[in-house]
């Protein structure tokens, strides 16, 4: 066991975990918060994507200790349960949620797509998603969700 | 036809998508139960084996092991809804690599996965199939030597490795293939592909003191799946219940029990709930993708261009099992015709088995395989005549009245409307530039009738609760589409609904989320159970206030009479006066689809009922020095019937069209030697956001006279026509056209050298 330090979604945590723990599994089965997906376990379809001191990654393949000393913020984190963020309520509204598994990877990726490119075009937003698979919409109400955020988002 | 309410065209929010987005939405994966152990398989090492020993007592002693079951405890459990042909856990033979062994339940997945790797097993290899061909050769190996003496569904026929044959015979096709001034005959192959659904196949088991069995599973269709334990495990089915969790999507994979029974036999003998998980490779190895195929077809067309008669045979593979398959068998002899005008159709759809994990249901089964073949050819009979492919469309399309493949007299046909719409969003007959090229492809689709129910109970506060057997996997059929219809007929708000679904103990009888469905059925069985309660709570309302109930109407929370609207009860007091007891059933089956039945033998699906069209555009670029392929535009004219919720209907459109891209572009489950070579995602290669352009659909709404407010089927038509429309714009682009899925840039750029 090794000892990791992690802020998650602005709470901090010390934990004893396996040297080979990976992110997800922590975020997952230690502290609970089960918004955050596994679907490939390699980093091939970014549903386990999270925030890492702000830069969107693949937590299935993240050590937790990598994580050790940083910022990490998952879905819950995006918003309180009263006040979804502009991103999540764009995707609700603009049919860019169907199951919804893939849901919570898009929003961090495009949450920090947004933080560093607050006027994205097309193919900045497609660009900026490409790490994440979704199976349901066929993306183009995803593209849509984007676009409508960006128009009211404060980075 | 009953008139819709103002609920019915409006794009309305789904009632899951705040907790879809703020993450807390519980799927099949985040269920939990206290006490709970894990299980994994124990898989067929090899393809095709007669298995000689298993010794499991290394498994057995692994510390945090708490069960292991093999094939000799699950003697008679046997699975196949079709065909009973395939044993939970194998004994004796395998007939695909990664079939059941095994079954570990432990302390933790690794646990239960270390013990899985410590059973023995020892195989005699046997000669593997990899092929239709291999397997209809005279002298094949048979893969079910006691092929005879399985149970079958009587309309079945079998012999051998077919596992099914269905064959259609309509109108004198010899007669007019020897008399037509043009006969075509091609031969195309397409290669497995699978749902990929991002959640796999997860289930949670739990059997009481009782045993009465408990089950918990991210599963399209409950009351399918409680029929299969109980048959499979040999369970009453009242002693079984379950409870569908969130889905994180279907596609026709979660169909059939998967890791359900293996979950419910380790429940069983530890006392303790059970939970499993498929990793990705399991998935992608060992359940259910769409039937690869080869299709041979043959056409006879006048040098005008009229299409005479059609005639050939459909051939999928069906892996080592039928599951579906045999249903799917006579999709073939539907899909072939596409939605055209023939004086004769001779076709047989024939599903095989061969040493491959068993394909199933994917959106749309048995139906893109036949259409790349059917829309491909239409385009090369275009070119060789010389006539524009959309006016041969036009000129051959089916109108009401015309007869569909088995003889059924179309009615509500859109597909002249859907193609010009399509056709003019393309800018078809407009120059597409060098090394580009348009192409159309046309679909038709069934509505899956059988029975939903539905009950709607008045709250004492005078809110509704709906609870429908019908199961959301996220197209928003339930969430939003039924809800809507549901409220409507009530007239509330959908957001003033709550909503109860897919459960067997709380929630009324449903077919399941298959066959494009949901919407159409169980949102009528939902309006029927609206207007019952509606119906009591006039009643109730009428005795009340002294008039006759059909002078009250149901407005803004309350109950007036319809002259006098000081004569009136507020909702609440009816729910009151109600004694709390007032409840609204509801049920719907949709009639038979009248055709002619001499014309289909050896067929599960022997009409479309309620059928639904759509036309395909595309624009692409092939780069003309590796032949790689990118969709610039893509469009669907889509007929819904009549559309309950937009947002979602297009959405459904746009998901099935880029899954269908996958297919004709990309995806390719690549078998060698009966082994998967590429079970992942890095190597299994899906569409991305990058990979595809914005898809624009266009809603064709041509009401049909069997669906409630005219709705037709939406989910699974979109997904049917890609691989030909690309085939299509293809040829358009560089004069060539590829007869084997996926369109790989070495394929088209071997076609174009051969040019």
């Amino acid at each position: 066991m090794i000892s990791v330090e992690l802020r998650v979604n602005g709470s901090d945590y010390r934990l004893d975990v396996p040297p080979g723990a990976y992110l997800l599994d922590v975020l997952r089965d230690r502290l609970g918060l089960l918004g955050t997906k596994e679907a490939c376990a390699e980093g091939e379809c970014g549903a386990c994507t999270v925030l890492l001191d702000g830069m969107a990654i693949d937590s299935c393949i993240l050590f937790a200790a990598q994580a050790n000393g940083r910022e990490v913020t998952t879905v819950e984190g995006l918003s309180s349960p009263q006040h979804l963020s502009a991103l999540q309520r764009a995707f609700a509204r603009a049919g860019a949620v169907q199951c919804g598994f893939c849901t919570p990877g898009f929003l961090v990726a495009a949450t920090e797509l947004l933080e560093r490119c607050a006027e994205p075009s097309e193919a900045e937003i497609r660009v900026g998603l490409a790490g994440n698979l979704c199976r349901c919409t066929g993306y183009t109400n995803i593209v849509a969700a984007v676009r409508a955020a960006a128009e009211e988002w404060e980075a | 036809m009953r008139t819709a309410p103002g609920t019915i065209g409006v794009s309305s929010g789904r009632l899951d998508a705040t907790a879809k987005v703020s993450g807390s939405f519980v799927y099949g994966v985040d269920a939990s139960r206290p006490g709970m152990l894990w299980a994994r398989l124990r898989r067929s090492d090899l393809p095709h084996a007669e298995i000689t020993r298993i010794d499991v007592t290394r498994a057995a002693e692994l510390p945090g092991v708490r069960a292991v079951i093999t094939g000799a405890d699950t003697a008679g459990c046997v699975a196949g809804r079709y065909v009973r042909d395939e044993p939970i856990l194998a004994a004796g033979r395998v007939r695909y690599r990664g079939e059941p062994l095994a079954a570990v339940a432990a302390d933790t997945e690794e646990i239960a996965e270390e013990a899985c790797r410590l059973i023995d097993v020892e195989y005699e290899p046997l000669p593997v199939v990899s092929s239709i061909a291999e397997a209809l050769a005279p002298d094949a190996p048979l893969i079910h030597p006691d092929w005879e003496s399985y149970w079958a569904m009587p309309a079945i026929r079998r012999e051998g490795n077919v596992l099914s044959r269905a064959s259609l015979r309509r109108g004198d096709a010899a007669a007019a293939f020897a008399t037509a001034d043009r006969v075509f005959e091609d031969r195309y192959e397409t290669a497995m592909v699978h749902q990929v659904s991002l959640e796999g196949r997860v289930a949670i088991a739990e059997v009481d003191g009782e045993g009465n069995v408990h089950v918990w599973s991210s599963h399209q269709y409950p009351f399918g799946l409680r029929r299969d334990i109980a048959d499979i495990l040999n369970i009453p089915l009242h002693k079984v219940r379950v409870t569908i969790t969130g889905v994180g999507g279907g596609f026709g994979g979660k169909l059939y029990a998967g890791v359900e029974p293996y979950c419910v036999l380790l429940a069983r003998a530890t006392g303790r709930p059970v939970k499993m998980v498929h990793t990705r490779e399991e998935e992608l190895t060992a359940t259910s993708p769409r039937m690869g195929s080869v299709v041979e077809v043959r056409t006879a067309v006048s040098a005008d261009g009229r299409f005479l008669a059609r005639e050939g045979t459909v051939f999928y593979e069906a892996g080592a099992y039928s599951e579906s398959s045999p249903g799917m068998a006579s999709v073939g002899p539907m899909i072939l015709p596409g939605p055209y005008r023939w004086e004769a159709l001779a076709i047989d759809g024939v599903a095989v088995y061969t040493n491959k994990a068993n394909c199933g249901s994917y959106r749309a089964p048995g139906a893109p395989q036949a259409a790349f073949a059917g829309e491909s050819q239409i385009d090369r009979i275009a070119a060789e005549l010389g006539i524009d492919p959309l006016e041969l469309r036009l000129m051959n399309a089916v109108e009401d009245g015309d007869l569909g493949p088995s003889g059924q007299v179309l009615e509500a046909v859109s597909i002249t409307e859907a193609l010009r719409r399509a056709a003019a969003r393309i800018g078809w007959g407009e120059p597409a530039g060098p090394n580009r090229g348009k192409g159309l492809a046309c679909s038709w689709w069934t509505t899956t009738g059988m029975p939903s129910s539905a009950y709607v109970q008045l709250n004492e506060d005078g809110t509704f609760v709906l609870f429908t057997g019908a199961t959301e996997i996220g197209t928003g059929a339930v969430t939003a589409g039924v809800a809507q219809m549901c409220a409507g007929e009530l007239g509330i708000d959908p957001c003033d609904l709550t909503v109860v679904s897919a459960d067997t103990e709380t929630t009324p009888y449903d077919f399941g989320a298959q066959g494009s469905r949901t919407t159409v059925q169980a949102g009528a069985a939902a309006v029927v159970a609206a207007a019952d309660l509606r119906a009591q709570m006039l009643e109730v309302a009428a005795e009340k206030l002294g008039c006759d109930p059909t002078d009250l109407v149901v407005a803004d929370g309350e109950i007036r009479h319809r002259d006098d609207p000081a004569l009136a009860l507020d909702v609440v007091d009816v729910a009151r006066l109600g004694r709390g007891g007032l409840l609204g059933r509801g049920s719907h089956e949709q009639p038979p689809t009248p055709f002619d039945e001499t014309t289909v033998e050896g067929a599960v699906v022997g009409v479309f009922h309620n059928p639904a069209f759509a036309a395909h555009a595309c624009e692409l670029e092939v780069d003309p020095v590796t032949g790689e392929v990118t969709v610039q535009r893509y469009v669907i004219a889509q007929d819904v019937g009549r559309v309950v919720n937009p947002l979602y209907a297009e959405g459904q459109m746009a998901g099935a069209v880029v899954q269908g891209l996958g297919q004709a572009l990309y995806e390719e489950l690549v078998y060698r030697d009966g082994e998967v070579l590429n079970p992942n995602l890095t190597d299994y290669k899906l569409p991305t956001i990058v990979d595809v352009p914005e898809i624009e659909t266009i809603l064709v709404e041509q009401p049909s006279s069997t669906g409630v407010y005219g709705t037709k089927g939406v989910g699974e038509q979109g997904i049917i026509a890609p691989p030909a429309c690309v085939n299509n714009a293809l040829r358009d682009a560089v004069g060539v056209q590829v007869a084997r899925l996926p369109i790989t840039a070495e394929r088209v750029w071997r076609e174009m050298q051969q040019e």
